[in-house]
């Protein structure tokens, strides 16, 4: 376990790295010039100008002012928007929850609609649900998220008025932000209406989060479908049937538990998919989270947020991608430590 | 064995031709195959089909229904939108821009890509393993978010829209040429050519690319759904193909407004999209699966 943390912390230092140099370059790609890109100062003076320039270093080489940038990110410096003149390390963090909300929700029904689906459909293989199931998978991760969220809006909420179809609670709630994530807050808070705002809340967030959830569910499906049926063509479960085992529990006691191992793995490469998804999601809703926020900041050529949006989103997509190997080494054995069997 | 042949020569299909064989077998792949042919002739010849121009005005006959319903026209068979542009003429038209444009697209990011993976698996060591976290990076990175960004360093509009989808798609052809050469390298065959004396360039162009084409063809059709989104997205977004152009997504933005009285101005091209996009998901997964039966046969 250790060689193995030691190898993941290598690529998490290496990607921050390259993310850091790509971000620090894309105040030098973007029009304009360098220091307000990555300043956010567009309305200062000369002078004002020349002081940026002298903290972060314009005179020196650029070694050390990638250097003085790191160090002004570390210390929560990430300039100012363009637009609001407000810290962008502050609307950030007041972005970031509701994405994380969003993902978080969406990524927790695809995963536990798809997969079983996946196993219901591994198990027909061949037969009239795996073919339906199959279908299904291909339209479902076809189909333009921008699309999808329209027509849910018009039938969910506007002819048959089930649910609402924009923000992330009804206005008439007060809540204080503490962490950002609406349901923690609402929890913490003391208000008399606590339980009509959870309510309210969740309402909220089933639309757009079944939205996002669709196409990384289809993919689930797949996923789940073809693990299962490696899982099901091992020699263990022939000996499991040969034992005299019903189907059911080799299916339980056998089946499941190794195949959804496999699945874990790929959930990380799946994060990156369904943050993309979340951003378009984010616009039609009118969710208040940072995809919104970043789409926004393009139309108003908002260039030193758009660079900390990437760096924020990228550094969060990894940081789950990171997780979620992790966990898959927990599960699984075989990954950590390659003498317990053949890799 | 009876021997047909008189000859003596064996003739073995070339693997594109075996690609081709195990391709046909399936009904479904033949019907997604027959769409995307469809929507290929579309794309070429839309100037010639389409009954109007897809940006003249009918000022008479503004939002009218699709044919089948009782206000329809059937001069106009899938209606008008609010400015009385034929909706037919513009989904032929937004053919060649949404699924023409993404085949270019994926085209061009594939020659790039194959150039760029080939030269790669040839190093070794640390330029390598370098160029190998990197791509990671790049491809954790998700598409949209890297197509807005070189969106907005070159500024919106739907030139700048397809080089951003070009350079997002081109890591993932770099990833799957680099590995499909790297394994053909190791095999007997290429040691073969090498014992002849060829060099690495003659031996990527005689030995291995016939050998790796299926897989990157079957990479590009999957790869080309993708772009079809990703161009409608943006266009969607007001990012890519600017509003009076017959694009998808930037028609389906259009008649966001009109949906609750027009709404066939917003089904219509959604569902162009999801055609376009089933269809190249069909043909991709259709080589995926003959890919797979050819190397089990």
């Amino acid at each position: 376990m250790l060689i193995f943390t030691l190898r993941r912390l290598n690529l998490f230092l290496f990607t921050m790295l390259i993310l850091s140099i790509l971000s620090f370059s894309l105040s030098f790609l973007f029009p304009g010039e360098q220091i307000i890109n990555i300043s956010g100062q567009i309305n200062a003076t000369p002078e004002g100008i020349e002081l940026v320039a002298l903290e972060y270093g314009k005179h020196e080489s650029l070694i050390t002012q990638y250097w003085i940038y790191l160090n002004q990110l570390f210390e929560g410096n990430w300039g100012v928007s363009m637009t609001s003149q407000l810290p962008i390390y502050g609307e950030i963090l007041n972005h970031l929850p509701a994405t994380i909300e969003l993902t978080m929700t969406a990524l927790f029904i695809a995963m536990v609609t798809g997969i079983p689906i996946g196993f219901i459909a591994a198990i027909n293989h061949r037969k009239k649900a795996d073919d339906f199931i199959l279908s299904f998978a291909m339209i479902g991760y076809s189909i333009p998220i921008f699309w999808l969220g329209l027509l849910t809006i018009l039938i969910f909420s506007i002819q048959l008025g089930w649910l609402p179809s924009a923000g992330q609670i009804s206005l008439l709630y007060e809540i204080k932000q503490v962490t950002g994530i609406q349901f923690i807050d609402i929890l913490l808070s003391d208000s008399p209406y606590k339980w009509q705002a959870f309510q309210n809340a969740s309402s909220h967030i089933i639309l757009p989060s079944c939205v996002v959830a669709l196409a990384p569910a289809t993919i689930f499906i797949r996923l789940a479908r073809t693990s299962m049926l490696n899982v099901l063509d091992t020699h263990y479960i022939k000996a499991a049937m040969a034992k005299g085992l019903t189907f059911q529990q080799i299916i339980y006691r056998h089946a499941i538990r190794n195949a959804l191992v496999n699945v874990i793995r790929d959930v990380g490469l799946q994060f990156a998919n369904l943050v993309t998804l979340a951003m378009v999601t984010e616009v039609i809703f009118s969710w208040p989270g940072i995809g919104r926020w970043l789409i926004e900041s393009i139309y108003q050529r908002d260039y030193t947020a758009i660079q900390g949006g990437l760096l924020a989103l990228s550094c969060f997509i990894f940081l789950v991608h990171i997780l979620t190997d992790f966990i898959y080494a927990t599960l699984n054995p075989l990954a950590r430590e390659t003498h317990r069997g053949p890799q | 064995m009876a021997r047909n042949n008189i000859y003596q020569e064996e003739e073995f299909p070339s693997p594109l031709m075996q690609l081709w064989f195990h391709f046909r077998q399936s009904p479904v792949v033949k019907i997604g195959f027959g769409c995307f042919l469809f929507l290929c002739f579309l794309a070429i010849f839309s100037s010639l089909i389409s009954p109007y121009s897809p940006v003249e005005n009918h000022l008479d006959s503004l939002l009218l229904p699709p044919a089948w319903d009782d206000n329809g026209d059937v001069s106009y068979l899938l209606g008008t939108d609010n400015l009385g542009r034929d909706m037919l003429s513009r989904l032929i038209h937004g053919t060649s821009l949404t699924f023409g444009l993404s085949f270019i697209v994926v085209l061009i990011s594939l020659v790039i890509g194959v150039v760029i993976g080939s030269l790669s698996a040839l190093t070794k060591g640390v330029k390598s393993s370098f160029l190998n976290h990197f791509l990671d990076v790049i491809l954790s990175i998700p598409s949209l978010l890297l197509a807005i960004v070189i969106v907005a360093i070159l500024g919106p509009g739907l030139n700048n829209t397809l080089w951003a989808i070009v350079m997002v798609l081109i890591p993932q052809f770099i990833h799957i040429t680099r590995n499909a050469v790297a394994e053909e390298f190791n095999k007997d065959y290429v040691l073969a050519s090498r014992l002849d004396g060829a060099n690495s360039i003659r031996i990527l162009h005689y030995s291995i690319f016939p050998n790796i084409i299926e897989k990157l063809i079957s990479q590009a059709t999957l790869a080309q759904s993708a772009a079809i989104l990703d161009i409608a997205t943006l266009g969607f977004l007001g990012l890519g193909a600017p509003i009076p152009m017959p694009e998808w997504g930037a028609m389906l933005a259009n008649g966001i407004d009109l949906f609750y009285i027009a709404p066939w101005t917003v089904y219509l091209p959604g569902l162009a999209i999801l055609f376009s996009v089933v269809a190249a998901n069909l043909v991709g997964e259709g080589m995926r699966h003959a890919l797979k039966a050819r190397k089990e046969s």
